[in-house]
């Protein structure tokens, strides 16, 4: 017994070591990587409500300096903004709400055995490996009529494939059969059974589709840019395309703000680019609140979707 | 008599079983309709309408009623394969998808290897919730903020630079930074939402794996090296196999963002160069064609790389 101990004991010690090392390892990855991760999240947001000088010459990086709410009041004084911000929401609550309602009817369908069901999965399928290309879907939406068509940012991306076969798999695998067979010995229909019974056991699947429809409706800035032409009904997400992603401060933002005439033309620039820092922030906050307050379904929801079925 | 009758009574009866069927089951097609409408008009009618590919599209007869282009329908492939640019447009698209997938790929594995072992559970629930965070920030604002931090004037990262006696770079307006640029952002983005599928696949590792391992004397970097890697790799083939067949289409929404005049040489892809031409320009026939092209190489290369995943061990998307 002694002798056994003794043979083990340094294994054991270097094992010991080794574990420390991997720890320390794991622990400054994790700070790195925490740090990599929220840094500029959190510099945009310190710098929305620093002075505009002292942001543009670089000084703020830890903490706001010179708090002024300057940015904010210019771009809640743009109509523009105001506009396709609320253009954003009807398009992203309406979108998701018909998502949901058209993914789950399609899920629980394909969860199910009827004849012809080979036929549906397949042509579901095909369609997360081949498509129209954007020409031929240009066209198409064109002489359907849904160009320059706000109806078209509401349905645009409304069925996701990849989401019906998610909330499928966790349909097949959270309810038991017996359910169905209990209900249809009492004699419900499956409508009554879809509608009773499997979507309120679908919370957490519900929760986890409606941020990635949510979030993708509102992030979404293609479907305006390529549709729409009518500025009133762009969605915001496009508006802000022309205001951040160019290398020019976006004329229409100083234009906004040129009634305060006692600043100089520096300063108007300056402060420009901290009306950007703000848009920034007021338009991924929708999104990361949404996530944030579903969080604690996903890792659940996300798992039991993604088992492979 | 006898003889038809026994033959035609089975026949009869399962097409009668079918149809009972059907009727049984007709709530199935009700609540499956909606999806299967918006997948025709989304979908399956845009399939149809390549056929302007192999034409010449005029808008007033339609995309059914356009006429046939030369060369057997094929001219406008011919004119894009020996287009001056076709060379620069394949190269840049697939060097900017085989170094994003080079660089990308490993990141959310490491990632799920690191939060898998962090030993608080509140610091790994954090780290978790926190790392998903940048996946919910738009495309639009992902190249806003870049634009803004990268300034060559008043940009946080070029004063970091001349403050350490570094000339200062305009990141966004230089060819050579674009794909740095672009995998980078997309790392920042994208890994940690990635590694969601691998954080499941470790906790599916049954825990009695790592307990016979400690008993036989291992520690912790051997555990991850034996036990936590080998259960990555069924979902990691999965997701080689998903992202291998984009090689050439390409994130064009974003590659549209961070394109500027400078970086041409480098961000001039076939997803930005269709766009142009196609809705900028109204070259609709012409830019079919490209669109199609691409298609049917990523279709190839999902089959191909599903078909030696399957030979080689045995994962399969389909």
């Amino acid at each position: 017994m002694t002798a056994l101990s003794k043979e083990t004991k340094p294994i054991r010690q270097k094992a010991i070591r080794a574990d420390r090392s991997f720890d320390l390892f794991v622990g400054v990855m994790v700070v790195l990587v925490l740090l990599v991760t929220l840094y500029p999240i959190y510099l945009v947001v310190i710098c929305s409500f620093s002075d505009p000088a002292l942001v543009t010459s670089g000084q703020v990086t830890l903490y706001p300096r010179g708090m002024t709410l300057l940015g904010y009041n210019a771009v809640f004084q743009n109509r523009e903004l105001i506009h396709s911000f609320f253009n954003s929401v009807v398009y992203t609550v309406t979108g998701t709400m018909i998502s949901l309602a058209v993914t789950m009817g399609a899920a629980f369908t394909l969860s199910r055995k009827f004849p012809g069901k080979k036929l549906l999965s397949f042509l579901f399928a095909f369609t997360m490996f081949f498509n129209g290309g954007l020409i031929p879907t240009f066209l198409t939406i064109r002489d359907v009529g849904l160009y320059n068509n706000s109806w078209v940012c509401i349905l645009m991306g409304c069925v996701s494939v990849w989401n019906v076969m998610v909330a499928r798999t966790y349909i097949t695998s959270t309810i038991p059969e017996a359910l169905y067979e209990a209900a249809n010995l009492d004699g419900a229909t499956q409508i009554q059974y879809f509608i009773r019974i499997v979507i309120p056991l679908s919370g957490t699947i519900i929760a986890v589709l409606s941020v990635y429809y949510g979030v993708a409706k509102w992030n979404d800035y293609w479907t305006g840019l390529i549709y729409l032409q009518t500025r009133s009904l762009l969605p915001l997400q496009t508006i802000l395309k022309e205001i951040l992603a160019s290398l020019e401060s976006s004329r229409e933002l100083l234009m906004s703000m040129v009634s305060d005439t006692a600043a100089q033309d520096a300063e108007l620039l300056n402060r420009a680019q901290i009306a950007k820092y703000c848009i920034i922030v007021v338009s991924t906050v929708p999104a990361v609140v949404l996530y944030l307050c579903m969080q604690k379904f996903f890792v659940k929801g996300v798992m039991i979707g993604s088992v492979k079925g | 008599m006898l003889k038809t009758l026994n033959k035609q009574r089975p026949v009869r009866s399962r097409w009668k079983k079918l149809g009972q069927s059907i009727l049984q089951n007709r709530w199935l097609y009700v609540l499956i309709l909606p999806a299967l409408v918006y997948l025709i008009i989304f979908n399956y009618l845009p399939m149809y309408g390549i056929q302007i590919a192999f034409k010449d599209y005029k808008a007033v007869r339609g995309i059914v009623g356009s006429p046939w282009t030369g060369m057997n329908g094929f001219k406008h492939f011919y004119t894009f394969f020996n287009a001056y640019y076709f060379g620069r447009l394949i190269g840049n698209t697939l060097l900017l998808n085989v170094l994003s997938l080079l660089f990308s790929f490993p990141m959310p594995i490491a990632l799920a290897l690191i939060v898998n072992n962090i030993r608080s559970q509140r610091l790994k629930k954090f780290t978790q919730t926190a790392i998903y965070v940048p996946h919910f920030i738009s495309t639009v604002v992902l190249a806003g903020i870049l634009y803004i931090l990268l300034s060559p004037t008043n940009g946080i990262v070029n004063h970091l630079i001349s403050a350490l006696g570094g000339k200062s770079i305009y990141f966004m307006n230089e060819a050579s930074w674009f794909r740095p640029v672009y995998i980078i952002s997309g790392i920042w983005q994208n890994a940690g939402w990635d590694s969601i599928l691998y954080i499941a696949a470790l906790a599916g590792v049954d825990p009695e794996l790592y307990e016979a391992a400690t008993i036989d004397g291992a520690n912790k970097w051997q555990k991850v090296r034996y036990i936590d890697l080998p259960h990555i790799v069924p979902t990691a083939t999965m997701m080689l196999i998903l992202n291998s067949g984009s090689l050439l289409s390409s994130a064009t929404q974003k590659t549209l963002l961070l394109q500027t005049g400078g970086n041409m040489a480098t961000s001039d892809i076939i997803g930005t160069y269709v766009y142009t031409m196609g809705l900028g320009s109204g070259q609709f026939s012409y830019t079919a064609a490209i669109g199609l092209f691409v298609n049917v190489v990523n279709f190839i290369l999902v089959l191909s790389t599903n078909k030696i995943s399957a030979r080689m061990n045995g994962e399969t998307l389909f």
